[in-house]
C-alpha cells in the first residue's frame, strides 16, 4: 500500500507538475517584457488540444516517426524515476543508476533524432545533426557534474550522491549544470523555443513535422526533461537529503521555481548566440564541472 | 559429453567441410554448422562447469608435443568464434552463392572453414611455436578471404596492406614468444606471474597483438580490409578476428608480470581509441568504413576496462576491477553480436542496392523492412543505449571505473579522464548511428538504385534475427551470462574469486526488461491513438517549399560537418570545392574525402621514404660482373682490415 501511494506521487510530481514549468518561464518573459503572456497553465491546454487532434504525417514517414517520441517518452519517464525527491527518494535505485539515467536521456535523443530524419527533410536533418553533435560536449559535462557528486559522497547512486549538498564546489557545479540545463532543454542562449526561422533552432526543428498526439507526447516529455534537470540541480546544491520530510517538499518546489524563474530571466536578458559560440559555452560549462571535480578531490582529501 | 569429444568432433568437421567445400555448398553448410555447434558446445560445457579441459597429447609437432587446453577466458572467446563462425556461414550461403560468384564461392567457403578452425586453434593452443603456426594459419585465411573479389583494385589493395600490418604484428610476436621460450626455458605457456625478469616481454605482446585488435593507432588497416571485404567477411573481421588480438592481450597479461606501466598505457590506449575510432568513424561516407571505425572504439572500451582491471591488479583492489574486467569481457560477446548484426545489415544493402555509400541511398525502409528493423536493433546496441545489450557491458565498466574513482587510489587518475572519454565516445556513437541508419534507411531514395532496392532472402535473413535475438537476450537477461563472464575473470585471475551477480545488474537486468515493455506498450498506445484521431499523409514540410528533391535532404557530410570540425586536428578532411559562380550558376559541387590519418599522412609518407632509399640502394645492382668482382674484393679487403686491427693488441 506504501508503495503504491509512493509510486502514485512520484508519478504525479513528474507527469502533472512538469508542464508548469514552461508556462512560468513564459510568464517571467512577458513579466520583465511588460506583456501580459499567456497563461500560466497554458502548455495543460495545449496538450489537451493536440491531444484530441488528428495527424498529418509525412508520406516519406514510417511507423517509426510515431514510435520515436514514444520511446523518447519512456526514456524521460523512465530517467526521471531514477532522481530522488528529496527525503521521498527515487522510485528505483541501486549502484550506478547515475548512468543508466545519463543514458536514458541520450536514448531519448537518439529516437527524437530517428524520427526527425523519417521525413527526408533537410531542416530536420539540420537539427538533429546539432543536437547530437552539441550533446557530445553536454554530455562530457553530465558525467564530470556526476563525477564530482560521486568523489564529494563516496557514492555512486543518485539517491546517496544528491542527498547532501555539494559542498565547496557548489558554485561551479550549479553553474556548469545550470548551463548544461540551457542547452539540453533548447533555451536561449542556445536555442530559441520561440523563434520561426528554422534554420536557427536546434530542437524545434526536429519536431517540425509531427503533429497531435505525437506532438503532444513530445512536448511532455520535454517539459518533464526539463523538471529533471531542475531537480538535480536543485538537489545537488542543496542539502535536500538531509532535511525534515515535511521542509523538502516545500524547498524543492521553491528550487524548481527558482531554476524556471532563472531560466526565465536569462531568455528574457540574453539573445540567442551564434551557433558558432555554442560549442564555446557548452565547454566552458564542462570546464566549471571539471573544477567543480578537482574542488570536491581536494575537499575530500582535507 | 566430454569437451575433448565434442571439440575433436568440431575439428573434425571442419577439416571435412574444408574438402567439401570446394564442391559441395549444402553439404560444406551442414559441416560447417556441425562444427560449430559442437565447438560451442564444448566451450559453454567450460564455461558453465568448474574444470578445464586439458589434452597432453603424444604428438609431436615442429618437435614439440601438442598440448591444448580450454579454460574459462578461451572459452568464453571460443563461444562467440562459434557463434559468428556459424551465423557468418548461414549467411554467405546466400549473400555469396554460386549463382553470383561461381569462381569465387567455392574459394570463399574452404577459408572460412579453415579461418574458424585456425581461429579455434588459436584459443585452445598453449605451445608458444604451436601458436605462431595457428595465428599465421588464421591470418592467411582472413587474407583469403579478404580478397575473395580480387578482380578489384581496392580489395587487392586492402588486402596487401592487411598482410603487411599482421605480419608486423607478427614479427613482434615471434620475438615475444622466441625471447619467452629462452627465458623460460620452454615453449610451453602458463601463468609466469613469479619471474618478475619477464615483465618488459609484455609490451612486444601489446604491440604485436594490439595491431590485430586494431587499437588506435595501429588500426590503420583495418578500415579498408574490413569495408572492401566481402560482408559476411567483413562481419567475422569486425566481431571475431579482432577479438583475436583482445584475447592475446587479456592472456597474456593475466599470464605474465606486468610493468608498472601497462595498466596506464592499456588504459590510455582504450580510452585513445573509443575517442578518436568513433570520432573517424562518424566522418565516413562509407557504411562498411563507418563500422570498422566504430570497432575501433569497441576495441577501446574493452581495452579500458582491461586497463582498469590490471591498475586494480597492481594496487590490489580487487573489486572494481572485477567489475571493469567483466565488463570489457561481456563486451567482447556484445559487441560480437551485435557488430556482425550490423555488418550483415550493411551486406544486405550492398547487396540490394550495390553501393556502401550511405549519400547515394535513403529510403529503404519501404523496400527492406527486416534489414532496416534489424540495422535499428543493432544501431540502438552499438550506441550503447538502453534497454539493449551495449548498455549492459558499458555500464559494467563504467561501474568499475566509478568505483575506483571513489575509492580515490591512484587508479583514480586515470580512471576520470577514461569515463569521460567513454561519455563523450557514447554521444559520438549515437550520432555516428543516427547518422548511418537515417541516412540509409530513413527519407527519400536518392539513386535509382536505392529506389530499386529489394529485401534480402531468408538465407541472410535467418543470420540477422538470431544475432538480433542475442543482443535482445544478452540485454535483458544479463545475469544469465554473468556466470559465464565471472569464471573468465577468474581464469584470467585466479585470485579473484568467481563473483556472485551483483545486486546492480540485476537490477538492470529488470529495469532494462520494464523499459523495453514500456517502449513497446507506448508505441502500440500512440500509434493506436493516432489511428483512431485520423491520420492524412502530405508532402514534408519543407519550409513550405513545394517541390522538394530527394537530393536537398541532408548528406553525410553536412550531418558530421560540426563534428568533423572539432576533430579537424587528426580528421584532416580533405575537399574540393567549386562555388556557384555568376548570376546564373551552372554547376558547383563539394567532394569531401576524410582520409586515414594514421595511414596517409604518417605510415605512407614514411614508407614512401623507404622505397626510395631501397631505389637508390638498388643502383648498385646493375649486372656488371666487373663491378660486382669490385665489390666482393673491396668488402674482402675491409673485412681484412677489420681482422687485422681487431688482431693487433
Amino acid at each position: 500500500m506504501n508503495d503504491l501511494v509512493r509510486l502514485l506521487l512520484h508519478v504525479a510530481w513528474w507527469l502533472l507538475l512538469a508542464p508548469l514549468l514552461p508556462g512560468i518561464i513564459n510568464r517571467v518573459k512577458s513579466w520583465v517584457a511588460g506583456r501580459r503572456g499567456p497563461p500560466i497553465l497554458q502548455l495543460y491546454f495545449d496538450l489537451a488540444r493536440l491531444w484530441k487532434k488528428s495527424v498529418v504525417m509525412s508520406t516519406l514517414a514510417s511507423p517509426a516517426f510515431i514510435a520515436g517520441p514514444a520511446v523518447a517518452w519512456v526514456a524521460v519517464v523512465g530517467a526521471a524515476m531514477l532522481v530522488p525527491l528529496g527525503p521521498a527518494g527515487a522510485l528505483l535505485h541501486f549502484r550506478g543508476d547515475v548512468l543508466l539515467m545519463l543514458y536514458l536521456l541520450a536514448l531519448a535523443r537518439f529516437a527524437t533524432a530517428w524520427a526527425a530524419m523519417e521525413t527526408g527533410s533537410a531542416f530536420e536533418g539540420m537539427g538533429a545533426a546539432r543536437e547530437v553533435s552539441y550533446a557530445i560536449l553536454a554530455e562530457a559535462a553530465m558525467v564530470a557534474a556526476m563525477l564530482s557528486l560521486s568523489i564529494e559522497t563516496g557514492t555512486v547512486s543518485l539517491t546517496t550522491m544528491l542527498a547532501p549538498s555539494a559542498g565547496a564546489g557548489a558554485v561551479l557545479l550549479a553553474a556548469g549544470l545550470f548551463t548544461v540545463l540551457l542547452a539540453e532543454n533548447c533555451r536561449v542562449p542556445f536555442d530559441d523555443p520561440n523563434t520561426h526561422l528554422e534554420l536557427t533552432m536546434i530542437h524545434e526543428v526536429m519536431v517540425l513535422d509531427h503533429s497531435g498526439p505525437p506532438l503532444a507526447v513530445i512536448l511532455h516529455g520535454a517539459s518533464v526533461k526539463l523538471l529533471l534537470f531542475s531537480v538535480l540541480l536543485v538537489q545537488a546544491v542543496l542539502p535536500m537529503g538531509e532535511l525534515s520530510p515535511t521542509a523538502a517538499p516545500g524547498v524543492l518546489l521553491v528550487g524548481v521555481f527558482t531554476v524556471a524563474v532563472g531560466v526565465g530571466l536569462v531568455e528574457s536578458f540574453l539573445a540567442r548566440f551564434s551557433f558558432r559560440r555554442v560549442p564555446l559555452l557548452l565547454t566552458t560549462a564542462f570546464l566549471l564541472c571539471i573544477f567543480a571535480v578537482l574542488v570536491a578531490w581536494k575537499g575530500g582529501a582535507a | 559429453m566430454n569437451p575433448g569429444t565434442l571439440l575433436l568432433a568440431s575439428a573434425a568437421s571442419f577439416v571435412a567441410s574444408i574438402v567439401a567445400g570446394n564442391r559441395y555448398a549444402r553439404a560444406w553448410l551442414t559441416l560447417t554448422l556441425t562444427g560449430v555447434f559442437a565447438g560451442l558446445s564444448a566451450a559453454l560445457i567450460v564455461l558453465l562447469g568448474t574444470t578445464d579441459w586439458e589434452w597432453r597429447s603424444t604428438l609431436i609437432v615442429g618437435g614439440q608435443l601438442v598440448f591444448l587446453r580450454l579454460d574459462g577466458l578461451s572459452a568464453l572467446f571460443l563461444v562467440l568464434v562459434s557463434v559468428v563462425g556459424g551465423a557468418g556461414a548461414v549467411y554467405a550461403h546466400e549473400y555469396w552463392s554460386e549463382d553470383d560468384y561461381p569462381t569465387s564461392a567455392p574459394r570463399g567457403r574452404m577459408w572460412w572453414s579453415g579461418l574458424v578452425l585456425s581461429m579455434g586453434l588459436v584459443l585452445t593452443i598453449v605451445n608458444g611455436l604451436h601458436f605462431l603456426i595457428a595465428w599465421e594459419s588464421f591470418a592467411i585465411c582472413a587474407y583469403f578471404l579478404i580478397t575473395l573479389d580480387r578482380q578489384r583494385r581496392a580489395v587487392r589493395a586492402a588486402g596487401w596492406l592487411y598482410l603487411a600490418a599482421s605480419h608486423a604484428g607478427t614479427v613482434a610476436l615471434f620475438a615475444f614468444f622466441a625471447s619467452l621460450a629462452a627465458r623460460t626455458g620452454s615453449w610451453e605457456l602458463g601463468p609466469l606471474r613469479d619471474h618478475a625478469s619477464l615483465a618488459p616481454l609484455f609490451w612486444l605482446a601489446l604491440f604485436g597483438f594490439g595491431v590485430k585488435a586494431g587499437v588506435f593507432p595501429l588500426h590503420f588497416w583495418l578500415p579498408d580490409a574490413h569495408a572492401n571485404a566481402p560482408s559476411h567477411v567483413s562481419a567475422v573481421m569486425s566481431a571475431v578476428a579482432i577479438k583475436m588480438g583482445i584475447y592475446g592481450i587479456v592472456r597474456f597479461s593475466g599470464w605474465l608480470p606486468m610493468p608498472a606501466a601497462a595498466g596506464w598505457v592499456v588504459i590510455a590506449l582504450g580510452a585513445t581509441s573509443a575517442l578518436l575510432g568513433i570520432a573517424f568513424a562518424f566522418a565516413q561516407d562509407d557504411v562498411k568504413r563507418l563500422l570498422a571505425y566504430c570497432s575501433v572504439e569497441n576495441v577501446g572500451v574493452i581495452m579500458i576496462g582491461l586497463g582498469g582491471a590490471m591498475l586494480a591488479a597492481a594496487h590490489g583492489h580487487a573489486s572494481w576491477g572485477l567489475l571493469a574486467l567483466s565488463g570489457a569481457l561481456l563486451h567482447v560477446w556484445n559487441h560480437g553480436a551485435f557488430k556482425a548484426l550490423l555488418f550483415f545489415g550493411a551486406g544486405s544493402v550492398l547487396h540490394a542496392t550495390g553501393t556502401r555509400t550511405m549519400s547515394r541511398l535513403g529510403g529503404l525502409w519501404r523496400t527492406m523492412p527486416w534489414t532496416t528493423g534489424m540495422f535499428a536493433i543493432g544501431a540502438v546496441a552499438v550506441s550503447g543505449l538502453p534497454p539493449l545489450n551495449g548498455f549492459v557491458s558499458e555500464w559494467l565498466v563504467y561501474l568499475g571505473l566509478l568505483d575506483a574513482v571513489v575509492s580515490k587510489g591512484p587508479a583514480a587518475w586515470a580512471a576520470m579522464p577514461a569515463i569521460i572519454m567513454l561519455a563523450m565516445a557514447g554521444a559520438l556513437a549515437l550520432a555516428s548511428f543516427t547518422k548511418a541508419g537515417a541516412l540509409i534507411f530513413l527519407g527519400s531514395p536518392r539513386t535509382q538504385a536505392a529506389a530499386a532496392a529489394h529485401e534480402s532472402g531468408r538465407w541472410m535473413r535467418l543470420p540477422m534475427l538470431t544475432l538480433a535475438a542475442l543482443c535482445i537476450a544478452l540485454a535483458l537477461v544479463p545475469v544469465l551470462f554473468w556466470p559465464a563472464v565471472a569464471r573468465a575473470v577468474n581464469a584470467w585471475d585466479t585470485s579473484w574469486p568467481p563473483a556472485a551477480v551483483p545486486n546492480s545488474l540485476t537490477s538492470i537486468g529488470r529495469t532494462q526488461v520494464a523499459l523495453a515493455l514500456a517502449a513497446v506498450a507506448a508505441t502500440f498506445l500512440l500509434l493506436h491513438k493516432v489511428r483512431t484521431n485520423g491520420l492524412r499523409r502530405g508532402l514534408t514540410w519543407d519550409c513550405a517549399y513545394a517541390a522538394p528533391t530527394a537530393h536537398m535532404q541532408y548528406s553525410s557530410g553536412s550531418f558530421a560537418g560540426i563534428v568533423v570540425g572539432w576533430f579537424a586536428w587528426i580528421l584532416r578532411p580533405q575537399g574540393i570545392v567549386r562555388r556557384p559562380r555568376g548570376l546564373l550558376p551552372l554547376k558547383a559541387f563539394r567532394i569531401g574525402h576524410n582520409p586515414e590519418t594514421v595511414l596517409e599522412l604518417v605510415i605512407g609518407p614514411v614508407s614512401r621514404v623507404i622505397v626510395q632509399a631501397s631505389r637508390t640502394a638498388s643502383r648498385l645492382q646493375h649486372g656488371n660482373l666487373q663491378a660486382y668482382i669490385l665489390y666482393v674484393i673491396a668488402a674482402l679487403v675491409a673485412l681484412g682490415s677489420v681482422a687485422w686491427l681487431a688482431g693487433t693488441p
